[in-house]
């Protein structure tokens, strides 16, 4: 068995009951609950969040409790809190980057959150009747046993951070929709983003936050696989080198190819070795054939998996957050000289099956280097001549058809819900908001105000009826 | 020593790159710079803290980079992390009007100062800190 029960240096005193954790970032946050003491990020931030719930939802929970199709008011306005602060934990710093200079991604992500919340819902639906509950929470678990796999934190996260949290705190923003509407789409929305995150942890939790930021989801057979291909080096040897210039490569192309957002990429663990060392795996997905602009790709992998063995007594580190939306960020920042062993693995496609994945030795990288650069410069070149408008709506489609497919796929029901459900459309109102979100600086200002510093999302109220729709369902 | 610009460390660093600075302000002129072959020239300066801009200069080798917005946190902090390319963000200027970015209160005229002050500049980047990155004039 490759991994340890237990970890002994100083980042595994995190994992104590009563630590705190440490502060990544010097904000704090308020949302809802600003007759309260402000909340840190991190695992007190966590503590904190979770100590103010009304109900059980944010405790671990049961199969019983997840398959059950209906949250209480509580559970949702939980849900809602938690979902607030932990958008702004791991998003309110990326949240200042401003400008792209090449892809407006403000923009399309606001119109893509809130694309999302109108057309969730009725996906959701669909497929819950036709696999049923279980079958939600199957889709999740599958993640358990496969790399290249995104059915992962982030896509999973998504589905209630995103749809239902940014789109409809986007939507209150802009007063087009009310608190209290849309009831019955969020708990749609919000169950099925539980059961497909409880369903992959297994361990009664959903979100890595409330896990002191681990998601060892995979098996032990799995990491005996990975592991059973890693090749041992030392810090500034060439083996190094390569396996740190190729994951670097291969990370920004999957950046690339997602429209500069990190549903990209996807990092597991971390998983403490026998030996002390740590392992994360990284899945860097360079090539996704679903989208148009991928043409420059051909000849790529769908996804390259690194396991990424790091040494945290040479890094000296202090504690290590695998977040939900899949990055990984430490104290000490730079984790990347400690790195004493690599592999990685390909899959060629996204339905590739397990036992055709196969591991590329680090001394025949190189290759793969030169397609990944070469894919990345025309890449560049092709989106450097697209216009604003082409750019927003291939920033939407990367959002929202993409944070959803995986699940569509493993259901086995993408093609029926682009023949039947027009899933490749924009709803209109969406298509209008285009030419509503620049004025007032709604992108520049209200976005970051409302959305990333978690100020926005307004709770259901008392009055509010769970049964509320404003759903045309088909 | 003169340090006349400072920002966020991305990450600690002992390397201390050094060039001109260069402020590449479309798509075209990353596309100029590379097809120019002095890439490693320069630090880059940047307006924005996203990876896509400055996607073909990380793969190609930048040395160094300095934006004007944006966090570790941000899509670019994190490549240049993987790449271990030194990266100073959010800079703003130790002297000159005093100005900060604020997102989304910023007006051009605070971009425009920096580009002003650091453009063409012979400088190298002080990444040993664990917060504060710097800008060191050079010549």
């Amino acid at each position: 068995m490759t991994i340890a029960e237990t970890a002994t240096s100083e980042y595994a005193k995190r994992y104590e009951p009563g630590d705190d954790g440490l502060r990544f970032q010097p904000l704090e946050y308020v949302g809802n609950f600003k007759d309260m003491e402000p909340v840190p990020d991190g695992i007190l931030g966590d503590k904190i969040m979770r100590s103010r719930a009304k109900s059980g939802v944010l405790e671990k929970v049961t199969h019983e409790e997840v398959l059950n199709d209906q949250f209480s008011l509580d559970e949702l306005n939980d849900l809602n809190n938690y979902l607030a602060w932990n958008i702004w934990d791991v998003l309110v710093m990326r949240a200042t980057e401003g400008v792209s200079g090449m892809i407006p991604r403000q923009e399309y992500e606001i119109l893509a959150f809130m694309n999302e919340f109108y057309r969730y819902p009725e996906f959701m639906r669909m497929v819950t009747d036709q696999i049923g509950a279980q079958g939600v929470i199957d889709i999740g678990e599958s993640a358990r046993s496969e790399i290249g796999t995104k059915i992962n934190c982030v896509h999973d996260w998504c589905l209630g951070a995103v749809a239902f949290g940014m789109g409809r705190c986007g939507l209150l923003a802009g007063e087009w929709i009310r608190a209290d509407d849309y009831v019955e789409e969020s708990n749609i929305i919000l169950k099925f983003m539980q059961r497909v995150l409880w369903g992959k942890r297994q361990d009664g939790y959903i979100l890595n936050s409330q896990d002191r930021y681990r998601c060892k989801i995979h098996e032990p057979a799995l990491i005996d696989q990975l592991m059973g291909q890693v090749q041992n080096f030392d810090p500034g040897s060439p083996d190094q080198h390569t396996f740190e210039q190729f994951n670097a490569t291969a990370e920004l192309l999957a950046f690339f190819d997602h429209y500069d957002c990190r549903l990209g990429l996807g990092d597991t663990g971390p998983y403490p070795l026998p030996d002390g060392r740590i392992l994360i795996v990284r899945d860097l997905f360079v090539n996704e054939e679903v989208f148009h602009w991928s043409d420059v790709c051909e000849g790529l992998p769908h996804c390259y998996t690194l396991a990424v063995v790091l040494d945290p007594e040479l890094m000296g580190l202090k504690e290590i957050r695998v977040n939900d939306i899949s990055t990984s960020f430490t104290i000490p920042k730079n984790y990347v000289p400690h790195l004493t062993g690599g592999a990685v693995f390909v899959r060629d496609k996204w339905d590739t099956p397990m036992s055709d994945v196969y591991s590329v030795p680090l001394n025949e990288l190189e290759p793969h280097m030169e397609k990944l650069r070469d894919s990345t410069y025309r890449m560049y070149k092709k989106t450097a001549k697209m216009s604003r408008h082409t750019l927003c709506l291939n920033g939407i489609y990367s959002y929202y058809i993409e944070m959803i497919l995986p699940h569509l796929r493993k259901a086995g029901m993408y093609e029926e819900v682009c023949a039947k459900r027009d899933f490749w459309e924009i709803d209109q109102r969406v298509m209008n908001y285009y030419y509503e979100i620049t004025k007032r600086n709604f992108v520049q200002v209200v976005v970051p105000q409302k959305i990333f510093s978690g100020e926005g999302y307004l709770p259901f109220s008392d009055e509010a009826d769970l049964r509320a729709s404003k759903y045309l369902w088909a | 020593m003169t340090v006349i610009a400072e920002g966020m460390n991305v990450f600690e660093t002992s390397k201390q790159p050094s060039g001109t600075v260069h402020y590449l302000a479309d798509p075209q002129s990353v596309i100029a710079l590379i097809d120019s072959g002095k890439l490693r020239d320069h630090i880059l300066l940047v307006r924005g803290g996203t990876t896509t801009f400055l996607a073909p200069a990380l793969t190609m080798g930048a040395i160094g980079v300095i934006t004007m917005s944006g966090a570790p946190e941000s899509h670019l902090g994190i490549l240049s992390r993987e790449f271990q390319t030194p990266c100073v963000m959010t800079a703003h200027l130790t002297g000159g009007s005093g100005s900060r970015y604020v997102p989304g209160e910023t007006d051009d005229s605070h971009f425009e100062e920096i580009v002003e002050a650091l453009n063409g500049k012979n400088v190298k980047l002080d990444c040993s800190d664990h917060d504060v990155g710097k800008v060191v004039l050079l010549d």
